[in-house]
Order: structure tokens, then sequence, then C-alpha cells
């Protein structure tokens, strides 16, 4: 009895107990909650406020270019656009009104509607119709789970037939609308369509209100002033339908682009994205608790991208231009000149390394005519190299006073070099005579460079007998060679630049290409590579890095003015050339008689030249590798025809260099390389000439003074 | 000495009370919810209160011998249904949400858990009171002998619902445990369990915090399950997953503030917000006041029993009012405490407030046990009691 006593007693016991925890856990509940509601209650409240807005960017224009003298290269046209702007929450069927009154006031192009658009289209408008393409089997298949919704909604695409896909025109441009509106993001403005016509853009504006999400905006569009001149260069900009390019999505998603941006994908658009593509507007939109946009406020205004200004001067390279295609022109009138189809220009500051000129023009083939015509390929002076023959003899020479194998006064007579086993090797012309440094450059004597070399590779000539020279020869040579800027990108700011190609030395007649490199017929150069060799001899010997941009420009509002400058780039001397200014002097010396001393080669082109330059003229005998190539089992021979030079010879302001590949396929013919370095030097004295008395600008505006200082400072940085 | 009452007297009437606030609450706040969904849930939820208020009328008239009776056969008829989830077809058991707890055929859809729950109770009241009849004198291996038969008639079912539905095997572990606990098993033996228990509970924890690699090497716990924990300490920072829910409900809720924005002021737009987050909806909508009112409501019904569990002086009557008790506080308590950030997220319903056709019958079954124990309970019991 005790013990059921007992027993009675424990239940009530444990019962309350189990009352007492179940009040515990409520209390727990309830005190939670007053954490939750009461302590906490406002801070969530904000929060809620908070993350219902939604901030977006809205693109601005890009930065306009501009040449040294402020003239616009590539601008921002604007245009009228319509865009629209899709909430969170807007359903399929408001768009599709949207679209239908949309359509009755703007015409709309339909060419992007693709064959899935019109049938994704006729599902959204027959959706009874749809439902029946699925039979009662599948349905079933579907309710089971074994088919989803994208299994059913493709067996519906499959079924639709070619007449339930025959829209009317009409029909057509609203599915036309509606496929833009559907491909933008959230909240993000997606323009619907550019190049709208003022009839347009007012029929639209004033129906805004019953067009919710459409608004009527401006575009942006680049606009190249000068046409297709340099435009290979100045770059391409994706478009907006295009959006980021895919191979550097990456890249630019983690820089808070969207995908619909415009972005630079090719040469200075691509170079100097950062600077061109500006700061985003950013505009918050307030939405209520559905996702509808109730107000939106600009948080940022953003700014325009930064404004590029190049070294390019606008007036020379077009004057530069119709001299290379008037002179291509006129060298294809001689006879073997079948495969000469370019030839290239760079004008160079060879103080400050500007580019001042980088022209380029091509003979192409246009597919669709099947005429001949006149391309631009600026690009070719930094993507292209040659055999550029003699002009590398200036380096020749140094190279051989640099390590000892001759001195300025070392004399060599001009006689074929006679190797066993090797065609005789020997100078442009026979009787040359006896020669010293200055002498072998003005006539352009290949038997001294050979001579030179051999004695740079320490190598024993002896007529009729084998030549070995020593290992590092080739090393050596193109180390020194590399100090001008031969061989090695240039550093120019501009992407894909190319090396030039490095011949195989490693073959049994080592020797003899060895002596071929030495007058410039082994390795090969770019057209840009040659204006840096020229400006590094004519400022005594500092390698400059070649630019295509000089400033970056603040923007301004009102177009017409040019923006306070931003960063202005100070002239980058990428090594200085370890030779002493007695040895410069002697090449500058030999390019200076091949221009103006009766005898040189290029004396007849430029003796009478009141500019008084100094240069080097170039003849290779080269295999061709050009757009022909395929015609012949062979690569056929030609003439490549280069000059490099500067002017005046005592005091430089322009470097130039001038290459005209596949030139002629016979042993002699024209001088286009001369006729064009004389014409372009004239136009380039000429204009400034014309600039000064006009009291115009001259050709380095208004920081004239100070540059010229920059550069005095740096001959005498050179000199000492 | 066996007067009844007469038939109208021996209605509970306080339940019938407590019930009818609730019904009012559920089709309010669901009406009020439906939105993420098309159809009108709160009128089916009339309807499915209907079909609760007949099961009550059924079994309000079993009395305590007609229960023992029916009790194996509805215990068995619970599991057989359990298992044949496991083995039916996706085509008439699909997965919902992640879980195979539902039958889906034409017309209606089954979650045989539900019901499930209320015959366990059923089943361990009567297994334990056999056992204290056949062991009069308590020994601790008696306790232990019990212990074992309490283990294996929730062990049964537990293992056919822990893989797919964990909501619900806590529930029955609840269940379990407080009938452990009013089986007047002794301290000696509780205790050591109880504390054990914990000690596991507190070392998974660390596992999942500290070291979550263990889990899932050698235990092979998937990772979505570990995110559910992660979300519950920190929301914020998980909100991909299931955090998302829980910052959700955790808006809506404290944005409700003390006094609620007012019935259909919603802001703060919550998946599942008609069935398991209902009680973000009612704090968004009635604030701490009517948060609070709706947990007191579940206080007062758990009240109710506890008291009807006192008067009855029967012990299979008792066993069966703390299992009830049990489940409904655990229900109350877990589903509450996940929308308001004290416990993760699991998918079980609020108790007669979440919509739910099967949630709301296996509750009244539950409250058509009450009545009857109230129904049959004999006048003699008050006299020879007091």
């Amino acid at each position: 009895m005790n013990t059921k006593k007992k027993k009675k007693a424990l239940v009530p016991f444990r019962l309350n107990m189990l009352f007492f925890i179940v009040f515990v856990l409520f209390s727990m509940l309830v005190l939670r909650l007053g954490i939750v509601q009461i302590v906490y209650g406002e801070d969530f409240k904000r929060e809620i406020e908070r993350t219902e807005d939604v901030t977006v960017n809205n693109p601005v224009p890009r930065g306009k270019m501009y040449d040294r003298n402020k003239k616009v290269i590539v601008d921002n046209i604007p245009n009228d656009a319509i865009t629209y702007t899709r909430s969170q929450t807007t359903k399929a069927e408001d768009m599709l009104k949207v679209a239908e009154k949309l359509a009755s006031m703007i015409e709309m192009d339909t060419e992007k509607v693709r064959e899935r658009d019109k049938k994704d289209y006729w599902i959204l408008r027959h959706s009874k119709e749809a439902e029946k393409k699925i039979t009662k089997k599948e349905m079933q298949q579907f309710q089971a789970k074994k088919l989803d919704d994208k299994d059913l909604y493709q067996l519906q695409l499959d079924r639709i037939t070619k007449d339930e896909l025959n829209f009317s025109p009409e029909e057509l441009e609203i599915l036309a609308i509606y496929r833009e509106f559907n491909s933008g993001y959230a909240l993000t403005p997606q323009i619907v369509k550019k190049h709208v016509t003022p009839q347009e853009l007012a029929a639209v504006n004033e129906n805004l209100d019953e067009l919710p999400g459409v608004d009527t905006t401006t575009d942006w569009e680049r606009h190249y002033a000068f046409d297709k001149t340099l435009k290979t260069v100045l770059g391409k900009v994706t478009d907006s339908d295009e959006g980021l390019p895919k191979e550097r999505l990456d890249y630019y998603r983690s820089r808070d682009y969207s995908r619909n941006d415009r972005v630079g994908k090719s040469y200075l658009e691509m170079q100097y994205e950062d600077v061109l593509h500006g700061q985003k507007a950013k505009v918050k939109n307030k939405t209520d608790k559905a996702g509808n946009v109730l107000d939106t406020v600009v948080v940022s205004e953003g700014a325009r991208g930064k404004d590029l200004v190049l070294s390019i001067d606008m007036d020379l390279q077009l004057a530069v231009e119709k001299i290379i295609e008037e002179e291509l022109m006129r060298a294809k009138q001689n006879r073997a000149t079948g495969l000469l189809d370019r030839a290239f220009v760079v004008l160079m500051d060879p103080h400050t390394g500007e580019v001042l000129t980088m022209a380029g023009k091509r003979l192409e083939r246009n597919q669709e005519t099947g005429r001949t015509e006149m391309q631009d390929f600026a690009l070719g002076n930094i993507t292209t190299s040659y055999n550029v023959g003699s002009t590398v003899k200036g380096a020749t020479i140094l190279t051989g006073l640099k390590t000892g194998a001759i001195s300025t006064g070392t004399v060599f007579y001009d006689t074929p070099i006679l190797i066993k086993g090797t065609p005789p090797k020997k100078s442009w012309r026979a009787g040359l005579g006896s020669l010293n440094p200055v002498g072998a450059l003005k006539v352009s004597s290949n038997v001294y460079m050979f001579r030179t070399a051999i004695n740079v590779g320490k190598g024993n000539y002896v007529p009729q007998q084998t030549l070995s020279l020593s290992d590092d020869v080739f090393d050596v040579f193109r180390n020194s060679f590399s100090q001008f800027g031969l061989g090695v990108k240039t550093g120019i700011d501009l992407p894909n630049e190319m090396f030039g190609f490095k011949g195989n030395e490693n073959v049994p007649e080592r020797s003899g290409l060895l002596l071929d490199y030495s007058i410039g017929q082994f390795d090969t150069y770019t057209p840009m590579q040659l204006a840096q060799y020229a400006a590094t001899i004519a400022n005594g010997g500092s390698r400059i890095q070649p630019r295509m941009v000089k400033e970056i420009r603040e923007p301004k509002l009102d177009s017409n003015e040019v923006g306070p400058v931003l960063q202005s780039f100070e002239p980058n001397v990428l090594n200085k050339v370890d030779v002493t200014p007695e040895w410069m002097a002697t090449v500058h010396e030999g390019f200076r008689q091949v221009m103006q001393s009766p005898g040189g080669t290029a004396y007849g082109s430029f003796g009478n030249a009141p500019y008084r330059p100094a240069g080097k003229t170039g003849t290779a005998q080269a295999f061709y590798d050009g757009p022909l190539r395929k015609n012949y089992s062979a690569p056929p021979q030609t003439m490549n025809l280069s000059l490099i030079g500067y002017a005046p010879y005592d005091n430089p302001e322009v470097a130039m260099s001038v290459m005209v590949p596949w030139a002629y396929e016979s042993n002699t013919g024209h001088h286009a390389n001369n006729d064009i370095g004389r014409r372009v030097l004239d136009a380039y004295f000429e204009l400034k000439k014309k600039r000064a008395e006009e009291n115009m600008n001259p050709i380095k505006p208004d920081q004239q003074v100070e540059e010229k200082k920059e550069g005095d400072e740096l001959r005498e940085e050179i000199s000492q | 000495m066996t007067s009844y009452k007469n038939n109208s007297s021996r209605v509970d009437y306080g339940l019938v009370l407590i019930l009818f606030l609730m019904f009012l609450t559920s089709c309010i706040t669901i009406y009020s919810a439906q939105g993420q969904y098309s159809g009108n849930f709160a009128l089916r939820q009339v309807i499915y209160y209907a079909i609760g208020c007949g099961i009550i009328a059924f079994v309000i008239r079993l009395d305590s011998d007609q229960l023992k009776r029916l009790t194996w056969y509805a215990y068995a008829f619970g599991v057989f249904l359990l298992a044949l989830l496991i083995i039916a077809p996706e085509s008439i058991a699909p997965r919902i949400n992640g879980a195979k707890a539902w039958f889906r055929l034409p017309g209606f859809s089954l979650q045989p858990s539900e019901f499930t729950k209320v015959f366990i109770i059923l089943a361990l009241a009567r297994v334990i009171l056999e056992h204290h009849q056949k062991n009069p004198l308590k020994t601790i291996r008696s306790d232990f002998w019990l212990l074992i038969k309490i283990g294996f008639v929730t062990g049964l079912p537990l293992l056919l619902v822990i893989k797919e539905d964990l909501g619900t095997s806590l529930v029955i572990i609840s269940i379990m445990l407080g009938m452990i606990f009013i089986a007047g098993i002794s301290w000696k033996i509780l205790l050591p369990i109880f504390g054990s228990g914990a000690a596991l509970v507190s070392g998974i924890f660390y596992l999942v915090i500290a070291r979550p690699d263990i889990l899932e090497k050698y235990v092979g716990v998937e990772q979505y399950k570990l995110n559910r924990i992660y979300s519950w300490i920190d929301p914020w920072n998980n909100q991909s997953s299931t955090g998302f829910q829980l910052v959700k409900s955790l808006l809506a809720i404290g944005s409700g503030q003390t006094s609620g924005k007012g019935l259909f002021g919603r802001e703060v737009v919550i998946p599942e917000g008609h069935t398991d987050f209902i009680f973000s909806v009612i704090g968004e909508e009635f604030g701490f006041v009517g948060a609070s009112v709706v947990i007191s409501l579940f206080f007062l019904l758990i009240y109710h029993i506890t008291k009807i569990a006192i008067q009855a002086k029967n012990d299979y009557y008792t066993y069966i009012c703390v299992g009830i008790i049990s489940m409904i506080t655990f229900h109350v308590f877990q589903n509450v405490g996940m929308t308001i950030g004290l416990l993760p997220i699991t998918g079980i319903p609020l108790p007669f407030i979440s919509y739910g056709g099967s949630s709301l019958m296996g509750g009244m079954l539950a409250m058509g046990l009450i009545f009857s124990i109230r129904y049959h309970h004999k006048k003699y019991m008050f006299s020879k009691g007091a």
C-alpha cells in the first residue's frame, strides 16, 4: 500500500514538473519574441526599408581622343534612344501590352528576331493551343515527375508548325520589341531602339505614362572624325548588343562592369579602357514591397570617361598618308612590282618618343567588288616585320666600335669577301675603294660591315678559306642591336606589338649568315623598331619608349573645350646605348653624308633639302612572305626598301622610318623609300612653317618651351 | 456510483473555446498569407476543421477499453503506412520540399506521420500501463525493462521516418521522452539518460561548428544539413540557403514590432507563409501582442490538458495526456522557435494554425482523445479522490 501511495504521488509530481518545463519553454519563446520584436524591431524595420532599395549603375559616355593639337579624332555622337526598364516583378503579359502600344508608335527592325523567339512568343500568345500540344500521356508523366517543365516546354517548341509562326509584320514588330524588353536585367535600362526619329521620339514622349517602364534617353555612339584614318590603331569598342568580350568577362565583371557595357576591345580603346570608360552614374531605385519602382534618386552623377590627347599630329598624319598612297601607286607603275602592296612611315619626336605619325597603307583586293583598294594599315607598323637592309649599318658600326673590333680610323678596302662554300659577298657596286667608317656609311659599303662583323666574331679572314667565328658572335650583335630597339619590343603603348623574327643561325653557313645579319638581311624588324632606332641615333643614344598618348585630360561638359591635364607622360628612357660621344659623332657624320654629301646613297633625293637631314638607306634582298605567297612554290626573291632619317642633322626634332617591303623583284628599280622619305620630311617642315606663319601653334603647341628644355636637358645628359 | 453526467455537460467546453479561437486565428492568418500559391487555402482549412470536428465526434465516444483494444491496430496501421511511404513509387509519394513524407493520391494528399504520432502515444500509454500492472513492485530492473519496451515501440516508426523527415523524428523523440518521464522510471536511470543525451547533443554541436569535416567524412552527413545549422547561427551571412528563410522570417516578425502592421499589412514575402512559417505572418501582422496571445493560447491548451490529466486519476489517461502535451509543446516550441531564430529550421507545422489537412487531422485526433477522457470521466473519480 505504501508503494501504491508513493506511486500515486509520483504521477502528479512529475506532471507538475512537466508543466513547469512547458512553462519555461514558452517563456523562452515569449522572451525571444520580445527581443526580436521590441528590442530589435526598429532595426528590422529599417532593414526592410534598406533592402528594398536597388542601386543601378547607368552608363556614361566614353572619353574622347584628340590629336596633339586638340583636334577631335574620336568623339561620341549622341542619338536618341528608347529604353525599357523592367522591375523585379514585371509580368510577361504586362510587358507584352507595353510592347504592343510601343509597336504602334515606332518602327522596329525585325531582323534580330530568331525562330526561337518566334516560338516563345507563340506559346506566350497561344497558351491554350500550346497546352494541346502536350498529350495526356506526357501530362501524366509530368505529374509523375518523369518529365519536368523544361521537357514539356521543349516538346511544345518542337511541335509548333511553320504555319503557326506566320506572323504579320505588325506582330513581328511587337515580338522584336518584346525581345528587347526581355533581354535586359531588372531595374537596368535596356536600349530597345537606337537612332529614333524625332517623330517617334515625340510620339513616345507624349505617351510615356501609358508605357510603364519605357523611357527616352540619349545613347552614345563612337564617331571617328577622320573616318578610316588610323582606325586600326584607335581600336574598336564593343556595341551594347555585343556587351563585354567573352574572353575577358571575369576581368570586367570584377570591376563593376555590367554585361551590356561597351568596352574597348582592341588597340588604344582597349589599352586605355580604364581611363576612357568613366565613372558610372549611380541611381537608387526605391521599390515598394512588391518590387515596383516608386522613386528614383541619383546617388552620384557619374562622370564621362577621361579624354586622351594623342601624340599624333592629325594634319601631318593625313599628309603622310596621302604621300604614301601616291608614291605607292607611282611605284606600282614600274615593272616587276607585282608583289609590292604596302608602305609604312613613322615619325617620332626623338627626345620624347611621341609618335607624330604612324601611317601604313596596303593595297588589298576587295572580296566583294574584286577591285584593288587602298586600305589603312597603320597597325602594320607594330604587327609586321621585314628584312630592312643597310639601314642597320649605323648599329653595325657602333657595335664594331663598342667591341673594339674597329676604331673610328679603321680603313678597309672594299673588295668581295670570298668564303669557301659560300657565294662571294660583295657591296652593291664595285670600286668603292678604301673606306673609313664614315665613308662606309655614306656609300653603304657591305664589305666594310662584313669585315667589322668578322672582327667582332674574332674571325681570321683568309680569302677562299672557311671562316669560323666565335660562338657568341650572334648574341653580341643581337644584344647590341637591341639597345637601339632592333629585335625587341619598342614598348609602345599599344597591345599586340611584335618582336620581329630571328633567323636560325645554327647551320653550317653560320659565318655567312652573320655577314648577312650585319647588313640587315637576316633578322626582321618592324617599322616602329626602325623608328626607335632612328630616334636613338638622333638623340645621341637614348632608347625612348614610343608613345601614342601624350596626356590624359579631365572631361569637360562643354564638349568644345579640352579639360585640364590630369596626367602627362614623361619621356621614358628604356636604356642608353653604351657608346662614347666620339663614336656616335662618327655615325652622325656618316648619316649626314648619306644625305648631304655628293656620292651619298640618298644625296640625289635629299641633297637640296633645306632642313639638312641625316639618315641611311636600305635595300635588302629578301624573300616575299605576303598575301600572294601561296601562288608560288618557293618564296620569290624581292627587294625591300627602307629608310631612316632625322632632321635637322645637328639638332634633330623629328626622326623617321620608311619601309617599303617587296618593292620590286628585279635587281634594280624604283626608290620609293627615298621618294616617300623626302616628301614626308618636306611635309613636316612645310606644316611647321605654315603654322608658324599663321601664328598657330607650331607642331609642339602650348608646351613647346617646356618640352624644348626637356629635350636640351636630355641631350646634355646623353652627351655626358 | 457510475452515474454519468448527461451528454452535453460531459463535453469540455473550455477546450471547445480554445479550439475555436485557434480556428479563427488559423483561418484569418492563412487568408492573409495565401498569395505565394494560387488557391483558396483559408476555405480549405475551414473544411479540414469541419472534418476534424467529425473525427472528434467519433473519438469522443471511445472509452478507455475500446481505445486499448484499438491501440495495436492503429499502431500497426500507422507503421504500415510509414513503411509503405518508403517503398512507394514517387508517382504516389512524391518528394515535396525535399522530404518524401506525403502520399499524393488523386483528390487529396496525406502525411501519415501526423496520425502515427498519436497512435504512438496510444501504444506507449498501453505499454506503460500494462507494464505497471504486471510489475506492481518497481525495481531498477523492471524500470530498465520498461525502458526497453518504450524504446522498441518508438524506435520502429522512428527508424522509418528519420531519414526523410527530421522534424517528425524529433517530435516522436520528444513524445518518447515525455512518456519515459511520466512512466515513473527511477531518477537513477533518468538522470544518466538525459545527461548523456544532453552531452551527445552538445558534442554534435561542437562537431558541426568546429569540425564539420569529421561529420562529412565519417558520419556521411550531407552538406545541406550542416548548412541549416550554420544558417541558424548566422543567417545574415548564409542567406542563399535556409538562412534566407530565417532572415525573411526575422525581418517579418521583427518589423512587426509591438503591435504589428495590421491584418493584410504584410511587407515581407515569406516562402511557406501559410504553412510552416505562419507564425512569421502572425508576428508581422499582429506584433508582439498578437504573437504572445497565440503562444498564450497554446499555453492555455497545455494547462487545460495538464489539468485534465491530474483530474483523471487514471494512469492510462494521464499517459495519453502527457504524450499529447509533449507532442504539442515540441511542435509549438520548435515551430515558433525556428521562426525567431531560437532553433534551427526543420519542417514541422504549428498545430491547429498552419494550413494542412494531415497536420490538423492529427491534432484533432489528439483533441478527440482529450474530449473522450472528459466524456468518459466517471463522476465517482472526483468524489473518491477528493
